[in-house]
């Protein structure tokens, strides 16, 4: 008998599983090891196509944090936007600053709508440093003031979060530029609802603080 | 990604083009894809809505052209996102077509519209008992109406008179769990009572994840806040949570569901 580690067991159980709930199961235990030899295993499950077990990957590399960053920003696959997406959301959760340039292009050049939202989130949520990193930050920002101009209504939504979370963090030399952005959003000459709901609501905290 | 240098060389169309694009005849794929994007891109512009309803007309011919049927359904759904009220008339009488598609859009557009003058040709086509309701049509998986754009825009038109609810209750012991769901929907919308939720909520459970996405969808359109929770927990993935829930915020108001939006991000 051959003695195998709990991390082969697991890469095997992957390789051999067939349905969904055997996948789920099998990166479920993968997960569980917490180690950064798993890394590699999960991020090809993102490829998958399957949301359900793609969502347990994600939250496997969340939880090992720091450690998966390396991988992740390397493993960025252009041609499957689902496993793009999971990426992503995982460097945004993640929130370290290693991930600004990724976040930066996926929010002004990513296709899919989804990919865009979580990158304007992760840029709202980036652990940076004030007043030490203040130049990031205003990276950080300047993209997020850029997207306000997003076709899609829900990029916007995930913009308005950013860029409240910004101003009321951190002191900023484009404040004045940000409220002027988050009044259009809030005035009619926004279409959706919601949007304008949400910058009201940015505004009102912004002014409050 | 998005290529820079291709886009480059495809500018984007301006209004103007579009309108152009959709006046010419020659070009259906042209027609086609402007009455989407005037609709997509919520156009202003004084043209546009003559256009759409000019693009109608060909649905009155016989037989009808493929193509332009399907620069039709385009300019259908165009009008409803747009709430042209003066399309109400001949989205009307689209109700009475010989063709499930065109009812089933020409229905949702007047519920976007909310064009009480609708309510009786709507509820038309909600008559006839079970066996009528029930009945497969031959050589599709359709029913004979399409009941659930008429079940929405019956709850979106708002006209809560006793007539228009006893048409839709039946239709809350559907076979189908989608027309179950939008029965529930319409008439928690049209009377507030809240004995039509708990099917809701319980339809969000079900195995097929095409209803349960579907059912998320028409929870937030209810508006219903007790709903939050149970959106949130769903089993579905976050995009479509944010549009169940942008329905909900614009229907009620209630910033709490802007705060549950932005966890969902």
């Amino acid at each position: 008998m051959i003695n195998i580690s709990p991390l082969e067991g697991a890469i095997a159980d992957l390789q051999a599983a067939k349905t969904t709930p055997e996948l789920i199961r099998a990166t479920k235990s993968l997960c569980n090891l917490h180690t950064v030899d798993a890394i590699s295993a999960l991020i090809e499950v993102l490829g998958f196509n399957n949301p359900a077990v793609a969502s347990v990957a994600t939250a496997g590399l969340i939880e090992l944090g720091s450690q998966a960053v390396p991988s992740l920003l390397v493993s960025l696959d252009e041609k499957n936007y689902g496993s793009r997406a999971w990426v992503v959301r995982a460097l945004a959760s993640i929130r370290d600053p290693r991930s600004l340039d990724l976040l930066e292009h996926a929010l002004a050049t990513d296709i899919a709508p989804s990919v865009r939202r979580s990158a304007a989130r992760g840029l709202a949520e980036l652990n940076l440093i004030y007043p030490e990193e203040t130049s990031k930050l205003n990276r950080c920002l300047l993209a997020l003031l850029a997207a306000i101009k997003d076709d899609e209504w829900v990029v916007r939504y995930s913009t308005i979060f950013g860029i409240e979370m910004h101003l009321l963090r951190y002191n900023s030399t484009n404040k004045d530029q940000c409220i002027l952005g988050l009044k259009q959003l809030s005035s009619n000459s926004e279409s959706i609802k919601v949007i304008r709901l949400r910058a009201t609501l940015a505004l009102q905290r912004i002014n409050a603080s | 990604m998005k290529d820079p240098s291709t886009e480059n060389l495809n500018p984007p169309l301006t209004e103007a083009q579009v309108i152009a694009n959709l006046r010419q005849t020659e070009d259906f794929s042209d027609q086609y894809y402007a009455a989407w994007w005037l609709g997509r891109m919520r156009s202003r512009h004084p043209e546009t809505i003559p256009l759409l309803l000019t693009a109608l007309d060909p649905l009155h011919g016989n037989p009808i052209h493929n193509e332009r049927r399907a620069v039709a359904l385009n300019a259908i759904r165009a009008l409803g996102i747009l709430q042209a009220t003066n399309a109400e008339e001949k989205l009307r009488i689209l109700l009475k077509k010989n063709d499930y598609s065109i009812r089933e859009e020409s229905a949702r557009s007047l519920g976007m519209i909310q064009a009480q003058s609708a309510v009786l040709d709507l509820c038309e086509l909600l008559s006839g008992g079970p066996e009528e309701t029930e009945q497969i049509q031959p050589g599709s998986a359709k029913l004979k109406e399409p009941y659930e754009s008429v079940l929405e825009a019956l709850g979106a038109i708002g006209v809560a008179s006793r007539s228009v609810i006893i048409m839709i209750t039946p239709f809350t012991k559907h076979s189908r769990p989608l027309i179950r769901a939008s029965a529930c929907r319409a008439l928690l919308l049209l009377t507030g009572d809240q004995k039509w939720a708990p099917p809701l909520i319980e339809l969000l459970q079900h195995d097929d994840p095409l209803i349960r996405r579907g059912v998320l969808l028409d929870l937030g359109a209810t508006g219903w806040m007790p709903a939050l929770p149970a959106i949130q927990a769903a089993a579905i993935e976050n995009s479509l949570k944010l549009v169940a829930l942008r329905g909900l915020a614009e229907k009620s108001e209630d910033t709490c569901v802007l705060d549950a939006m932005d966890g969902l991000l």
